[in-house]
């Protein structure tokens, strides 16, 4: 499988590593009132999509960059893939 | 207290060797010092740096000369820079460090590091065998860089020229990823 790198191009995906749900991006709020349930869900409750999934791959042989890759995981087919820092930054997350 | 006196020994022992179409030899004093962009003061250490070095940081995946020479600039990434040179002294972050008066964090690297140069008309196709990046001059031309993995081994490529390669590798596996090569070069025929 190849994961075309925003800003490295056409890259293995030997030299990755995957990391799961892109929606580990969206980390509740711990100061909330219902934090521990939003917790619970975070950590444990996973939707298992046959078809179109966001998911971070992370460049481990590479640049060291964390991606969002838009997969489907029925056919594999990458649709997109973005910077997960650009992301975490769109969504108000990081710095 | 005894008065010890430390010599750096390559991690090779400054291998070369000859193989029919390919020559693969140890560069042992080459100095690797890692830059890193201040947080909010990446225009101010990009500024610094190309004043140091008289060339602009390169994107990632290229490499820039010094304007005179002897020092290689190499961006592997936004926040990942190197600059490679021939230093056989152990001062190479003194060195750079005192060029960017504070604008960049510096980190020596060269101990950490083995450098392998593999050359010759058969050099390309011996490393297609391990390395997974596309060597084609198209796409990766002299003096573009890319960190990749071989035989599980994290490396960094640059090409150095039309038939070369400096191959960067951790220098606690030195001799695996030595034999690595070794036994890809054998086995392209």
């Amino acid at each position: 499988m190849i994961i075309d790198h925003p800003l490295l191009g056409p890259r293995d995906a030997c030299e990755f590593v995957y990391h799961g749900d892109a929606s580990l991006i969206d980390r509740p709020d711990p100061a909330a009132i219902d934090a521990q349930e939003r917790f619970h869900e975070y950590a444990y409750l996973r939707d298992n999509p046959a078809g179109e999934h966001r998911e971070l791959w992370y460049h481990e042989y590479g640049d060291r960059s964390w991606l969002v890759v838009t997969r489907n995981t029925l056919t594999h087919e990458i649709s997109k893939v973005e910077l997960a820092r650009d992301v975490a930054l769109v969504r108000g997350r990081g710095a | 207290m005894a008065d010890y006196r430390l010599t750096a020994a390559p991690a090779l022992g400054g291998y070369h060797r000859a193989f029919d179409g390919v020559t693969l030899r140890e560069m042992p004093d080459l100095a690797l010092v890692a830059l890193a962009l201040p947080r909010g003061g990446e225009a101010a250490a990009t500024g610094a740096i190309e004043a140091a070095f008289g060339t602009a940081l390169p994107e990632s995946g290229h490499t820039a000369l010094s304007s005179d020479g002897t020092e290689r600039l190499l961006r592997l990434g936004p926040d990942q820079a190197f600059v490679l040179m021939t230093r056989s002294t152990p001062d190479a972050e003194a060195f750079i460090a005192a060029r960017l008066g504070g604008a960049a964090y510096v980190t020596d690297q060269s101990d950490a590091f083995v450098a392998l140069e593999i050359s010759g008309p058969r050099s390309r196709a011996a490393l297609e065998r391990i390395c997974p990046l596309d060597l084609h001059p198209k796409v990766f031309s002299v003096g573009d860089v890319a960190r990749t993995v071989m035989e599980h081994l994290g490396v960094m490529v640059l090409r150095t020229g039309q038939d070369s390669f400096l191959l960067l590798s951790a220098r606690s596996s030195a001799r695996s990823f030595l034999h690595a090569v070794e036994v890809s070069i054998a086995n392209t025929g």
